[in-house]
C-alpha cells in the first residue's frame, strides 16, 4: 500500500514538472518573421507533383512553386528550402516548425483560415470531373452525376464539390487514389483540381480517364499558408506585388502553363 | 519512367528500408532484454512502471507513437529536435520503431524465462549450481530455443511495419513509390515495391529456419 503510494505521488511529480517545462519552454519572444529571417532558409512543406513541385530529369527541383518561392527568399535575402511532407499533416508540420510554410497549391478556405494565415492569393484553380473516356457521353452536365459513385480527396474543396454533386460519395486518402478509384472502376467519377488533372489524365495508367469539360464546377484560389498569426504573410504579400509588378510571376506562369489561372 | 528507372528509384527506398529494419532489430533486441528485467523485477514500483509502459506502447497503434516522437518536441516544447538534424525523420521513426519492438520482444522473453518449471531450478539447487549459473546453463539454452518461432514472427512483421514510416515523410520504398504513382501516373510500381518485401522476408525465412536448424542439437 505504501509503495503504490510512492508510486503514485513519483508520476504525479514527473507530470507536474513536464507541465511547468511546457509553460516555461515555449515561446522565445521572437516575431515569426525574425524566426525565419534570422536563421536565413524558408523551409517549405511540398508534396510532389506537376506543375507545382516536381524533379527534373537531373533530380534538381522545379515547378511553379518552387520557382516561385526561390524567387520570393532571393528577394528577402535567405533561400528556400524544400521538404516532401504527407498532406495530411501539413498543419502539424507547420505548428511544430517542421517547416515554415505550406508552398504547394494550397487552397484558401475559410475553415483553413481558423489555423493559417494565408498571403494574398497568386492562382486560380477550379475543381474538375474526371470520368472514364468511354463513358464520357453519359455526364453531359452536373446534373448527369446525380446518383453515380463519386470520389473525391478526403478534406479536400473536391469533396465538398463531389458530394453536391451526387449521394452516392465516397472518400479517398489522396488526389492520386482518388484516380485510381475511378480508373479501378470502384467508382464512376472523381473530382480534382484542374491544376493536377491536366497534368496527370491520359498519362501512363490514366490513359483511359477524361476531364469532362462541360461541367463547371466552382473557382478557389492557391496562396502560400503560414503559421497562423505569422507576420511572414505581409512580408511575402508585399514581394509577391514586386514579382507580379516586374513579370517574373507572369514569365513563370507562362512557363509552366498555368499562366490563364494567375491572379494578376 | 521505364522499368530499370523505376527499378533504380525503388532500390533507393528500400536501402532506406533495409537500414531501418537491420537498425531496429540490432537495438531492440537487446532494449528488450532490459524491459523484461524490469517488467519481473522484485522492486515494486519499476516493476508496475515498466508494464504500464509496455502496456501503453503495445496498447496504441504505431503510427501514432511515429506521430508522438516526431511531432512532440515541436509542437508542445516548441523545440523540433528532428528538424534539425539532416536525417531527423530517420532518426524519429528509428526511436518509434525501436521503443515499439524492444516491448514485443520483452513480452516474448518474458514468456520463454517463466515457461521454464520450478522443478528445474530446485534440481540445480540440489546439485549446488549459483543461481546465475542455473539461468546461464540451464535455463537460457531452453529459453532461446522456445523464442525463435514467436521473434521470428514479430521479425518478419517488422519488416512490413517499417513501410509505416511513411507517416512522417521517411523516403521509404513505399513512399518512393506513391510518388512516382503521383508524378508519373504509373501504378505499377507499388506493386513492384510489394515484390521487393515478398523477396526480403523469404530470405528472412530461411535465415530463421537455419537458426532453429542450428539449436536442433538438443531436445527439450
Amino acid at each position: 500500500m505504501k509503495k503504490s503510494i510512492i508510486t503514485i505521488v513519483a508520476v504525479v511529480a514527473v507530470v507536474m514538472a513536464l507541465t511547468a517545462c511546457l509553460a516555461a519552454c515555449g515561446g522565445n519572444g521572437k516575431t515569426d518573421a525574425e524566426y525565419i529571417l534570422d536563421k536565413g532558409t524558408l523551409i517549405c512543406g511540398i508534396t510532389l507533383y506537376e506543375p507545382m513541385n516536381y524533379a527534373d530529369e537531373d533530380g534538381e527541383m522545379t515547378g511553379f512553386d518552387t520557382e516561385f518561392a526561390e524567387a520570393v527568399c532571393a528577394k528577402l535575402g535567405i533561400e528556400a528550402k524544400f521538404q516532401v511532407i504527407k498532406w495530411g499533416s501539413k498543419e502539424v508540420e507547420l505548428n511544430g516548425k517542421y517547416i515554415d510554410c505550406i508552398w504547394n497549391g494550397f487552397t484558401v478556405t475559410e475553415k483553413r483560415k481558423e489555423n493559417i494565415e494565408f498571403t494574398k492569393s497568386y492562382l486560380n484553380n477550379t475543381q474538375c470531373v474526371v470520368v472514364k473516356t468511354s463513358a464520357l457521353a453519359d455526364f453531359i452536365s452536373a446534373a448527369s452525376c446525380a446518383g453515380k459513385r463519386g470520389t473525391a480527396e478526403q478534406g479536400s474543396a473536391g469533396e465538398t464539390a463531389a458530394k453536391d454533386l451526387t449521394s452516392a460519395y465516397t472518400a479517398s486518402g489522396s488526389q492520386m487514389s482518388a484516380l485510381t478509384d475511378l480508373s479501378s472502376g470502384n467508382s464512376d467519377f472523381a473530382v480534382v483540381d484542374v491544376v493536377l488533372a491536366n497534368q496527370i489524365v491520359g498519362k501512363g495508367d490514366y490513359a483511359s480517364l477524361s476531364i469532362v469539360q462541360s461541367i463547371q464546377l466552382e473557382s478557389e484560389e492557391y496562396a502560400v499558408g503560414f503559421r497562423k498569426g505569422s507576420d511572414m504573410a505581409a512580408k511575402v504579400n508585399a514581394v509577391i506585388d514586386e514579382l507580379l509588378a516586374d513579370g517574373t510571376l507572369q514569365r513563370l506562369a507562362e512557363k509552366y502553363g498555368v499562366d490563364g489561372q494567375l491572379i494578376k | 519512367m521505364n522499368f530499370s528507372q523505376v527499378t533504380l528509384q525503388l532500390l533507393q527506398g528500400f536501402g532506406v528500408t533495409c537500414l531501418l529494419f537491420i537498425l531496429t532489430l540490432v537495438f531492440s533486441l537487446p532494449l528488450g532484454l532490459l524491459v523484461c528485467a524490469g517488467s519481473r523485477t522484485r522492486f515494486k514500483p519499476l516493476r508496475y512502471l515498466t508494464r504500464a509502459f509496455v502496456w501503453v506502447i503495445r496498447g496504441t497503434p504505431l503510427m501514432l507513437q511515429l506521430f508522438v516522437v516526431f511531432y512532440v518536441p515541436g509542437m508542445v516544447f516548441d523545440a523540433p529536435i528532428f528538424a534539425n538534424l539532416s536525417n531527423g525523420r530517420f532518426v524519429a521513426a528509428l526511436i518509434a520503431f525501436v521503443i515499439n519492438y524492444a516491448c514485443y520482444f520483452s513480452e516474448i522473453y518474458r514468456g520463454g524465462i517463466e515457461s521454464v518449471s520450478v522443478g528445474q531450478y530446485e534440481a540445480s539447487a540440489v546439485l549446488g549450481m549459483s543461481k546465475w549459473q542455473t539461468f546461464l546453463h540451464v535455463v537460457l539454452p531452453q529459453v532461446i530455443k522456445r523464442i525463435v518461432p514467436p521473434i521470428g514472427n514479430e521479425i518478419i512483421t517488422l519488416v512490413k511495419d517499417t513501410s509505416l514510416a511513411r507517416v512522417i515523410a521517411v523516403f521509404d520504398i513505399i513512399m518512393v513509390a506513391e510518388n512516382i504513382l503521383s508524378l508519373h501516373a504509373l501504378i505499377w510500381p507499388l506493386f513492384y515495391a510489394g515484390v521487393f518485401f515478398l523477396l526480403f522476408n523469404g530470405l528472412v525465412t530461411m535465415l530463421l529456419r537455419f537458426a532453429e536448424r542450428k539449436l536442433d542439437y538438443y531436445k527439450i
